[in-house]
Order: structure tokens, then C-alpha cells, then sequence
């Protein structure tokens, strides 16, 4: 009986998240009999494929060691190059999403050559980006909404019966192919390596500045696609969009087990951690609890995360 | 040394006890009287370090008690300790890398945080403990983080004497000395307890312990195995009661190189960090050693090797069967089966945090995944099984932490990162620092075995004692100059002492020691 307990509670600590998770469902289940209803799932899971890929991004630059503060900025450039792309030169839709996309891409290059290959502060240097591309999001939309149309919400629409939608798919194949990324290939171990103890991956023939490096263009990148899930989501190019979001993700990445002192964390942890946080949002909406109070609890879930972590790692 | 100040007791610990997981140290007793230099040694996990931090309230024992001077003590954090008069010198360096020698100095103070803080006054006392200490041409402005292992340690030494504390701790203060650098501080020892001042003195170098110490306890397993006079003591001796073995330390008897081929040609090398221009080779299975003093160039020498420093001059080739190669950065140097384990463990060498398997295998981890690039776990736990296995490197299995293995096996699992990759040549700063004596001798067994099956090794060390009994030839650089080359047949110390002091403006005059 005793060897059985002490077997749950390893289990419980192994999938804390997992376990946090389920506990959240469950009590807003208990609590609000329409949390559990479709709609409520569908309405969430259509919220997320935006949040998912940049913090799919973050974990992965944390785990390097780095930290990367322009997704948010980024995905409202994106969302913009792809609006005007498509609104203002009448480009085809796959063309401006590429384009979008690619600017991300460009942005994070821009912020690896800085931190990685300058060996300027990445916190800084992100930081900037964070303001250099917010600014470009207004230029390319003249500070304005700019309204694509269907052709892209189509993108963003759950499928009629199932309530997924194309944009959630391909937020969900990202998390297992970047989860599998990060813990079966080479490149996956070099970053854990850079993060863990650089000079030890220099001496071990690792390049962390390439490292680093990658896995800012792929944070950029990623966070290139959340504009166009953005986008796609809104039937429009928002300026505005994504402002904060960086900080959501580093909360998502932080809540799923990634250390912020780099050299640690997972993918599919950062995804659980999107959802307790976006379940917790609306839960706590459903039952009638406001705004600046929700604010206070989902901070204090955060911390409370950090602190149970630690614990387990002990 | 009189009769009559040995009977005063500055220190007593009375049934100490602690346990972290497993009991550290199990009732232990000790004396130490004033003006006395007390020796500490034993084995690494023995328990010296543990005690030592409970002297100065790093940790605090689960019972027993102790006495500072006849009165009880028991201080609860290093500020406490220093206010009581005790001071120690950490085996981890605790030294600010962003604050200048002047200030990491003021950093031991008793004094109260908002006292202001005189610059002038500060780097005038920094300077003078700099030029007691050896370190006569470092500024006390220069910032901790640009200075070497060895300077940094003689920092450390320098910061714990301005405590002017009467009870001084050293922990390990001359693992990353050279011998002539340590006679230094032994001979400041030596003044200070004539001017009533105590020292606990830990040490692996029982050469070193014997030498300087009144008298010596030892430490087995968290218990005090003996307490004696020094000059009642040999090494081997000690060695007996911290081994609880006879641990056999003469030289193993060798046979001389055959003509080996070629291996490493390094002619006409320069750095930024080695401005004179280096040329030696190295045979197919030799042990090559390098001596010097610490920062003559010794681990620059083997950076620039391994392609971690850029070179601005000069050639590094490596023959193999295949052809010659000439790598330019670490990873070029990995292919061509170079392998290097730095001086600094924690540093640049261990992943702490990471298990034992991802240290070993993340320089070679194309042996353990397919041309995709995926990792095959059945392939790593094989690898990693077979290498612990062949070095002996104790652990729970190849998934435990780094950081929960003792410091020898640590070592061993650095070599075995080398292995893994099927390296010819290794490249090794300092190989057993820090390690205890069995786990030494398992390393030093373990090179001459991969020697004899046809690997180079180019060692460098602190401990002359350590590069005799290993080397085949031993060259010697001498303030970024390379100065002489030695051959097993034909080397003693005191020559070899003399060449790494050449290039040096100070005479030195080898001590009657050696």
C-alpha cells in the first residue's frame, strides 16, 4: 500500500503539469456546468495556434540560453506585410503569407547576428527589435486595421462537424515535430548544450553562436506564422495585435518546466502551459469573475508554477 | 614553535556531527592548538570540506559542539564567523569576476555595508597583500574576471589574510599553484602562526601537508582516523590510514617510445595569448608533458591546439594513416581526433545539470544517431554503458546528474566524452585536479593503458611528481616561451624547475625541499 503511494506521487510529480492541467478542468467542471460543453472547448482551441507557435519559439531560445522579447511585435509585422501584401498590391494570399512569414524570419536573423554573432545582450537587442518592429507594423499599415477578407479566415474557421481548424492543426503538428526536435536529433542536444554550459559546448565542438543564432530565426520565423494565424483568425492585419504576447509565452514556456537560466525545458510542456493558462482565462470568465481579478490569479499561477518547479527539481 | 603555547587550544570540535543524505561526518573530534599549522586530509567525500564549512557557519552540525578559544561557538553564517575571528579560504573560489582584486579584498569585512568606502586606502592594502602573496604585478584594479586560475587563488589567499582572522580555513589553497608559487604561500603560512595566527590546512599534496604542517589529522569516511605530529608522519603513512590500503606511488617502470610515426607537427605557433612562436612534435603513443609556471602558457598552448584561441601564426598539423589534416576550431579538431579536458571542470568542461550520458556522448553525437540526424537511444545507452564500464566511473547508471557524481569521476567521465569520439590524441589541462588519490592513480593507469594502445597524450600539470611518473618527454615553457625538452632518461626537477623559471626576470633559488 505504502510502495503504491510512493508510486502515485512519483507519477503525480513526473506530469505535474499534466496533473495541473487536469485539476483546473476539472474544477471549472464542477463549477460552471457550461465549462465542459463543446463550444467551450472549440472556442478555446481556436484562440490558440497564435500564442502556441511563439511559445513554441521562446522555449526553444530559452532552452538556449537566450530570450527573445520581439515575438510580439513581430507577429502584428507579419500580420501587417501580410494585410498590405494582400489588400494594398493585391498579391495571392499564399504569396503575402510567405512574405509574412519570411519577415519574421528576417527579424530573427536580425536579432541572432546582433546577440549571437556581435555578442551584443539578446535582452536588449530583442528588446529593440521588440520596438524597431512594432514601429514597421504601423508603417506598412499606416497605423490602421487592414481588412483582408474570408480567403484567409478559411484558414482560421473550424471545419464544419469536427470545430478544428486548419490553423490549430498546424500549431499541434509543431509542437510534436519541434518536441521531437529538441529531444531525438543532434541539433536538439546542441541546444540544451549551449544553454546548459556554452564554454563546455564550445570545447566539445558545438558553435554556440550558430546555435544561438538558429534558434532566434526560428523564433522569428515562428512567430511569423503566428501573424498569419493571427491574421487569419481576425479576417484582418491588426497593428495592435500581439502586444504582451512575449510575455504570455515566456509565462507558457516558464509554467511547462523551461528555465529561464536556459539548459532545460520542453515543448510539449510549453503547450500545456498555453492551455492552463487559456483554460484559467476562461473559466474564470464563465463564472463571473472580472477582468483585473482575472489578471491577479493567472500572475499568481505563474509564480506558483516557478515555485512547485523548483520543488520538483530539488 | 614552545612547549608552552602548544598547550593553549584556539580550536575544539567536540562530536561533530552531520548528515546531508547520507552522514557526512560521524563524531568527530579535533584540536587545534595556537599557532599551530593543523594539517586536514583525506579522501574526496572524506568530510574535510564539510567541516570546514561548519567552522565558518557555511553549515551548521546536527550535534556536537564547538570552541573558539575556550569559549562555545557556533556561528550561523560567514559574517558571524568572521565577527568571532575565523576566516576561510573556500576551495570553490568565491571571488566576483566583475569587481576589481581591490574590492573583492574589501568584500570579507566585518565592517557595516554602508561604511564608505576608501579607494585609495583599499588598493594600498590590496597591493601590499598582492606583493605577499606573489602577485607583485597585478593592480589591485584589475578585474578578477581577466586573471588566471592560479592568480584568482592567490586572490582568494590574499582576501582571507586581510580578514587578519586568528582561526584561518584553507581549503585546497594550492590545487591550481605551480610548487614554487605554493612555496610562497607556505612561507607566508609559516609567518603568520609565528605571529599567533591558527591554520587549518586541507590538502591533497601530502608532500605539501608534511612539509608545512605542525601536525596532521586524518579523515575517513566522516570519521578521524588520526591525529599525530608531523614529523612522526610519512606519506606513505597517510596514505594507509586515508585509504585504509597501501596505495602503490612509485613510477610505474616503462618501456622507452619505439620510432613511432609522427603524429602532431606544431611549428612556428602564435595567439593573441602565446606571442612568441612555439615548435615541437609529438609521436604515435607517446605521453608528452608540459610544464611551466601557472599562466607560462600552458593551457593557451593546448587552446591553440584545439583551435579555441584563433591562430595568427604558425602551423598545426596532425598525421594519421588517412593523410595530414591542419583544424582550424574545435570542431575541425574533433574530426581530425583531438580531444581536450580543460583545466576548470565546472567551467568549461562538465554540463552540471545534464545526466552523465548526454556528457559523454555530446561531442561525438554522430556515433549515436542515424545520417538524419535522429538520435538512437538504444545506441547511446550502449555507448555510455560500455565507456563507464571501461573506466570505472561510478554512478547510478548513465541517466543520473552530473552534478550528483564526486569530482574523480567527474574526471573520468571527461575522458570518456574522448573515447567516445575515438579520439588519437587528447589534449589534458591539468588532469587530475582536484581528484582524490585512488581515483588519481585509476586516471594515471587508465592513460598508460590508452597509451599502449597507441593514443597521444600531451599532459600538463602543476605537479612535477605527477608529469615524471606519466610522461615519456616532458617540454617546458617559461613565460609564453618554450625553453627545454626533457627525456625520461635524462630529467630531475631541479633542471626542469630551472627552465620554467628562465625566461622569468627573478632569479629563482630552488628550494632545499627539492
Amino acid at each position: 500500500m505504502n510502495e503504491l503511494g510512493s508510486r502515485v506521487s512519483r507519477i503525480l510529480e513526473g506530469n505535474l503539469i499534466f496533473v495541473s492541467l487536469l485539476a483546473i478542468v476539472v474544477f471549472f467542471s464542477l463549477i460552471s456546468e457550461s465549462f465542459l460543453a463543446l463550444t467551450t472547448l472549440s472556442t478555446l482551441l481556436n484562440q490558440l495556434p497564435a500564442l502556441t507557435v511563439v511559445s513554441i519559439g521562446m522555449t526553444l531560445v530559452l532552452i538556449s540560453g537566450g530570450i527573445d522579447l520581439s515575438v510580439g511585435s513581430v507577429v502584428a509585422l507579419s500580420a501587417g506585410v501580410i494585410g498590405a501584401g494582400i489588400a494594398i498590391l493585391g498579391l495571392p494570399l499564399p504569396l503575402a503569407a510567405c512574405l509574412g512569414i519570411l519577415t519574421g524570419a528576417l527579424v530573427g536573423l536580425a536579432n541572432g547576428g546582433l546577440g549571437a554573432y556581435l555578442r551584443l545582450p539578446i535582452f536588449i537587442v530583442t528588446l529593440g527589435m521588440l520596438e524597431v518592429s512594432r514601429g514597421l507594423a504601423y508603417l506598412v499599415t499606416d497605423s490602421q486595421t487592414v481588412y483582408i477578407g474570408a480567403t484567409i479566415q478559411s484558414f482560421a474557421l473550424p471545419w464544419a462537424g469536427s470545430g478544428v481548424s486548419a490553423s490549430i492543426l498546424v500549431a499541434l503538428t509543431l509542437v510534436v515535430v519541434f518536441e521531437l526536435l529538441l529531444k531525438k536529433t543532434i541539433f536538439g542536444r546542441q541546444i540544451v548544450a549551449v544553454g546548459s554550459n556554452e564554454s563546455a559546448a564550445e570545447v566539445s565542438g558545438i558553435d554556440p553562436r550558430r546555435v544561438r543564432c538558429t534558434v532566434l530565426v526560428l523564433s522569428g520565423l515562428l512567430a511569423g506564422l503566428g501573424g498569419l494565424m493571427n491574421a487569419a483568425y481576425l479576417g484582418s492585419a491588426d497593428p495592435n495585435a500581439g502586444i504582451g504576447l512575449e510575455l504570455s509565452a515566456i509565462a507558457a514556456a516558464v509554467i511547462g518546466g523551461t528555465s529561464l537560466m536556459g539548459g532545460r525545458g520542453s515543448v510539449v510542456g510549453a503547450f500545456v502551459g498555453v492551455l492552463i493558462v487559456s483554460v484559467l482565462q476562461i473559466g474564470l470568465a464563465q463564472i463571473g469573475i472580472t477582468e483585473p481579478t482575472k489578471r491577479v490569479i493567472t500572475g499568481a499561477v505563474i509564480i506558483l508554477a516557478v515555485i512547485l518547479d523548483r520543488w520538483r527539481v530539488a | 614553535m614552545t612547549r608552552d603555547t602548544r598547550e593553549r587550544l584556539r580550536f575544539v570540535a567536540n562530536g561533530i556531527c552531520k548528515s546531508f543524505a547520507t552522514p557526512v561526518l560521524h563524531d568527530v573530534d579535533l584540536e587545534v592548538s595556537v599557532g599551530d599549522i593543523h594539517g586536514l586530509v583525506g579522501e574526496n567525500g572524506a568530510g574535510k570540506s564539510t567541516l570546514a564549512k561548519i567552522i565558518v557557519g557555511l553549515e551548521t552540525a546536527d550535534s556536537g559542539s564547538l570552541y573558539l578559544d575556550g569559549q562555545p561557538y557556533r556561528p550561523i553564517n560567514t559574517a558571524d564567523s568572521l565577527r568571532a575571528g575565523t576566516a576561510i579560504c573556500a576551495q570553490e573560489l568565491s571571488l566576483v569576476d566583475d569587481l576589481s582584486i581591490a574590492e573583492n579584498i574589501l568584500l570579507n569585512t566585518t565592517a557595516s555595508p554602508w561604511t564608505r568606502i576608501r579607494r585609495k586606502c583599499a588598493e594600498e592594502r590590496a597591493s601590499s597583500l598582492l606583493s605577499l602573496v606573489g602577485l607583485e604585478h597585478s593592480t589591485p584594479r584589475t578585474l578578477v574576471g581577466r586573471l588566471s586560475l592560479a592568480e584568482k587563488q592567490l586572490v582568494e589567499i590574499a582576501k582571507a589574510l586581510a580578514t587578519e582572522a586568528k582561526l584561518l580555513i584553507l581549503d585546497e589553497p594550492t590545487s591550481a599553484l605551480t610548487v614554487p608559487q605554493a612555496e610562497v604561500v607556505h612561507g607566508i603560512l609559516r609567518d603568520k602562526v609565528c605571529g599567533g595566527i591558527t591554520v587549518i590546512y586541507i590538502s591533497h599534496r601530502l608532500g605539501d601537508v608534511l612539509n608545512v604542517c605542525d601536525r596532521v589529522s586524518v579523515l575517513r569516511d566522516g570519521e578521524v582516523q588520526l591525529t599525530e605530529d608531523c614529523d612522526k608522519l610519512s606519506e606513505k603513512a597517510l596514505i594507509r590510514e586515508m585509504a585504509g590500503v597501501d596505495a602503490d606511488f612509485d613510477a610505474p617502470p616503462r618501456p622507452t617510445v619505439k620510432s613511432a610515426p609522427l603524429h602532431l607537427t606544431v611549428s612556428g605557433l602564435r595567439t593573441s595569448k602565446l606571442p612568441n612562436p612555439i615548435s615541437f612534435n609529438c609521436k604515435r603513443g607517446e605521453i608528452l608533458g608540459v610544464a611551466g609556471l601557472a599562466g607560462s602558457g600552458r593551457t593557451e598552448l593546448l587552446n591553440a591546439i584545439f583551435g579555441l584561441d584563433k591562430r595568427i601564426g604558425g602551423s598545426i598539423k596532425i598525421h594519421t594513416e588517412s593523410g595530414t589534416t591542419e583544424p582550424r576550431n574545435p570542431w575541425q579538431s574533433i574530426k581530425s581526433g583531438i580531444g581536450l579536458v580543460t583545466e576548470d571542470r565546472t567551467k568549461d568542461g562538465i554540463f552540471r545539470a545534464q545526466a552523465l550520458a548526454f556528457n559523454v556522448t555530446i561531442a561525438g553525437l554522430g556515433r549515436i544517431s542515424d545520417r538524419s540526424g535522429r538520435l538512437i537511444r538504444r545506441k547511446e545507452v550502449g555507448a555510455v554503458a560500455r565507456l563507464i564500464e571501461a573506466l570505472r566511473v561510478r554512478s547510478t547508471g548513465a541517466y543520473q546528474k552530473m552534478r550528483e557524481l564526486s569530482g574523480g569521476n567527474q574526471q573520468k567521465s571527461m575522458l570518456a566524452r574522448w573515447l567516445h569520439c575515438e579520439s588519437q590524441l587528447l589534449l589534458l589541462d591539468e588532469p587530475t585536479r582536484g581528484v582524490d588519490v585512488t581515483a588519481k592513480l585509476a586516471i594515471h593507469t587508465e592513460l598508460v593503458r590508452l597509451r599502449d594502445s597507441g593514443i597521444t597524450v600531451i599532459a600538463v600539470s602543476s605537479e612535477l611528481e605527477e608529469l615524471q611518473s606519466l610522461c615519456d618527454r616532458i617540454i617546458v615553457l617559461s613565460n609564453r616561451n618554450l625553453v627545454a625538452e626533457f627525456h625520461r632518461s635524462n630529467w630531475n626537477q631541479r633542471e626542469i624547475l630551472a627552465a620554467a623559471f628562465s625566461e622569468y626576470d627573478r632569479v629563482y633559488e630552488p628550494s632545499s625541499a627539492s
